[in-house]
């Protein structure tokens, strides 16, 4: 067995398998408003994310995604609570000074606040919470600028420039403090538009100056070398591409016709986006260009996406089955707790152990395995 | 104008059929007819569908608009310009973040041609997204909405001097306002803030619409307002001295020269 398959041999996993399992727990929680699966998902992705997160400062995105997901309840229980008066219910929790807002849009400002209005306000701000926190979570396990390295080859320039972009944004803000020290010196104060053109200026000469030495280091490292592409196979990749986005097309047009031919609309928008796939991935497939080191994809990947998948598939599962536990009738009842989707959910959580640990920073590791670090 | 990504006759086909899908999956819940399989069957799901479909049209245009015939000068430039714009977006003020790298996208749309400034949108968005570890479902409209930002400056009429900045000042001005307005739409249908303000399937259009209004204006006008204004100030002031620079580095580095190779 080679040591990639092994889930204690330490390596970063593959940025896509973190992706694909945070993506399964935000389609579980898409599909309920109950608050303790959300809940549970919530503690399933912050669980993970504090187990297998390395140091990079992308990692802290958790962290930043949880405030933005607070932010976006408390910003909805207030709409709901003190804005809208169609959703406020019999239980009456306070009664604020009324504010009459003219036209016919049925707001309010102030007046009654119920129970109602605000519980389902937080259910609902919780599922696009725990959703946002999935995200969050890929984001700081799975490093979407490792991710751009598995870019598929039809977009090789886009990638290229990101990479560029990436990679020269902090030196320009390291040009921006030079150059405002440099002001500093002569005596001019910061502040206001006028200074910000006097920094604008020669930050973006410098970047402008540094991309013509750039495009002339790539032209003599060889870059933009063409390989030769058939007739046959631009055609081939043309029609694929152009036939999937009119697949896409018809679907979309499918699914939004109130006509009774419509049933056509999802399985016409699912051919579409695979033949539109295929046609962008054997496009690029014949650029003739290699990975350097490519992340392998091994065992632990797999273990980890289908820790991803269970939730998703025990929760739509559990809808079909007892959509009533995943859907509250009303707010006000104490939530039922349903089984199923629980257990699919906890299923989440091990990728904490079924993730390889992440290789140990500086020389800590054992004499024998000095000279294998080394040469990788 | 220097050109650097030429529209040919396939990524013309393809930029148009994906602004065209780009445009339903910004404005389905106004595009929905009564008894569509969006508005009974799956109606909880439209939302996430677009969300999953779009991704893949954002790369397909990217491939086609990008493929072949961009040298390494124009993807420095391209990265570069990225780099500046992805920089600003970090360092901008907080959720309304978007405002400076604004500016380059229009510039750079302006002076390299409608293609680039397609691509230079896209391209600025996700590495601003990735710079501040905001990858999210958003990503891809955003990246569709600014690419259009970028080649509706390049579709700008032909003007210079003093005209030629107010122009790009103006425009920047009613793009900031209008990007606000379609990227609301997007979350518009998971955003149900009470019955007042939400989006209904199976509503007539008017109804929706009227509620959409009342939506923007009451959440970020404000916002995009301010976006608006920062931007038109920004090319306003540095707009002519940021185009002369991004000409002169144009013409250094001789986009239209033939490469010939001499035997």
């Amino acid at each position: 067995m080679r040591p990639q398959h092994l889930v204690t041999h330490p390596r970063s996993l593959h940025p896509g398998a973190w992706w694909l399992w945070a993506l399964g727990l935000a389609a579980a929680a898409s599909r309920t408003q109950n608050p303790v699966p959300l809940l549970l998902v919530l503690a399933v992705t912050g669980f993970v994310v504090a187990a297998r997160r390395s140091d990079a400062p992308w990692a802290r995105s958790y962290g930043a995604f949880l405030k933005l997901a607070l932010v976006l309840i408390v910003v909805r229980i207030l709409f709901q609570s003190v804005l809208s008066s169609g959703s406020q219910g019999p239980t009456v929790l306070l009664t604020l000074p009324d504010l009459p807002v003219p036209g016919s849009t049925g707001l309010k400002l102030g007046g009654v606040i119920s129970l109602e209005a605000v519980l389902q306000a937080t259910y609902e701000g919780l599922q696009l919470a725990t959703i946002l926190c999935c995200v969050g979570a890929a984001n700081s396990l799975g490093s979407a600028r490792r991710l751009l390295r598995s870019m598929p080859g039809a977009l090789y320039e886009v990638g290229v420039a990101s990479v560029i972009a990436l990679t020269f944004a902090p030196q320009l803000v390291t040009d921006a403090g030079r150059v405002r020290a440099a002001q500093r010196l002569r005596g001019q104060s910061g502040g206001g538009l006028t200074s910000m053109k006097r920094l604008a200026m020669p930050v973006l000469e410098g970047a402008l100056d540094r991309s013509v030495e750039l495009a002339a280091a790539m032209d003599s490292r060889g870059y933009g070398r063409t390989t030769h592409r058939s007739r046959g196979s631009r055609r081939l990749t043309g029609l694929l591409v152009f036939g999937g986005i009119l697949g896409v097309a018809v679907g979309v047009y499918g699914l939004l016709s109130g006509t009774s031919t419509s049933w056509f609309g999802l399985p016409m928008l699912l051919a579409g986006c695979v033949l539109a796939a295929t046609g962008t991935y054997l496009g690029g497939r014949r650029t003739g260009r290699t990975k350097y080191r490519p992340d392998p994809w091994a065992l632990p990947e797999w273990l980890v996406v289908g820790c991803g998948l269970v939730p998703a598939v025990t929760m739509f599962w559990s809808v079909r089955t007892d959509p009533a536990s995943l859907f509250l009738a009303s707010a006000t009842t104490v939530p039922p707790v349903p089984l199923l989707a629980c257990a699919g959910i906890m299923v989440g959580l091990l990728p904490c152990v079924l993730a390889p640990p992440l290789p140990r920073v500086g020389p800590v590791a054992p004499v024998g395995t000095a000279p294998v670090e080394a040469a990788a | 104008m220097t050109d650097l990504i030429p529209l040919r006759g396939r990524s013309t086909m393809a930029l148009a059929a994906v602004s065209a899908i780009g445009l339903v999956a910004f404005g389905w819940p106004f595009f929905t007819e009564p008894g569509s399989a969006l508005d009974s069957s799956h109606s909880g799901d439209a939302p996430f569908l677009f969300v999953a479909v779009l991704p893949l049209l954002a790369a397909i245009v990217l491939a086609e608009l990008t493929s072949g015939g961009m040298d390494a000068k124009s993807v420095a430039m391209l990265g570069m310009l990225a780099a500046v714009g992805g920089a600003l977006r970090a360092l901008g003020p907080g959720t309304a973040g978007l405002e400076p790298s604004f500016a380059v996208i229009i510039l750079g749309g302006r002076v390299f041609g409608r293609g680039f400034g397609f691509v230079l949108g896209a391209v600025t968005i996700f590495a601003g997204a990735l710079i501040t570890g905001g990858v999210g479902p958003w990503l891809p409209f955003q990246m569709i909405a600014a690419g259009w930002v970028g080649f509706l400056a390049g579709c700008l009429p032909r003007s210079s001097g003093r005209a030629e900045v107010l122009v790009l000042a103006g425009y920047a001005f009613v793009a900031g306002l209008l990007f606000g307005l379609v990227m609301n739409l997007w979350f518009w249908p998971f955003a149900s803030y009470g019955p007042e303000t939400s989006f209904v399937a199976g509503d007539p259009v008017t109804a929706n619409l009227s509620r959409y209004a009342v939506f923007y204006v009451t959440t970020s006008l404000l916002w995009d307002l301010g976006r608006s204004v920062l931007s038109f100030l920004l090319i306003g002031l540095t707009g002519s001295a940021l185009l002369q620079a991004l000409r002169r580095a144009s013409r250094r580095a001789a986009f239209d020269a033939p490469v010939v190779f001499e035997r």
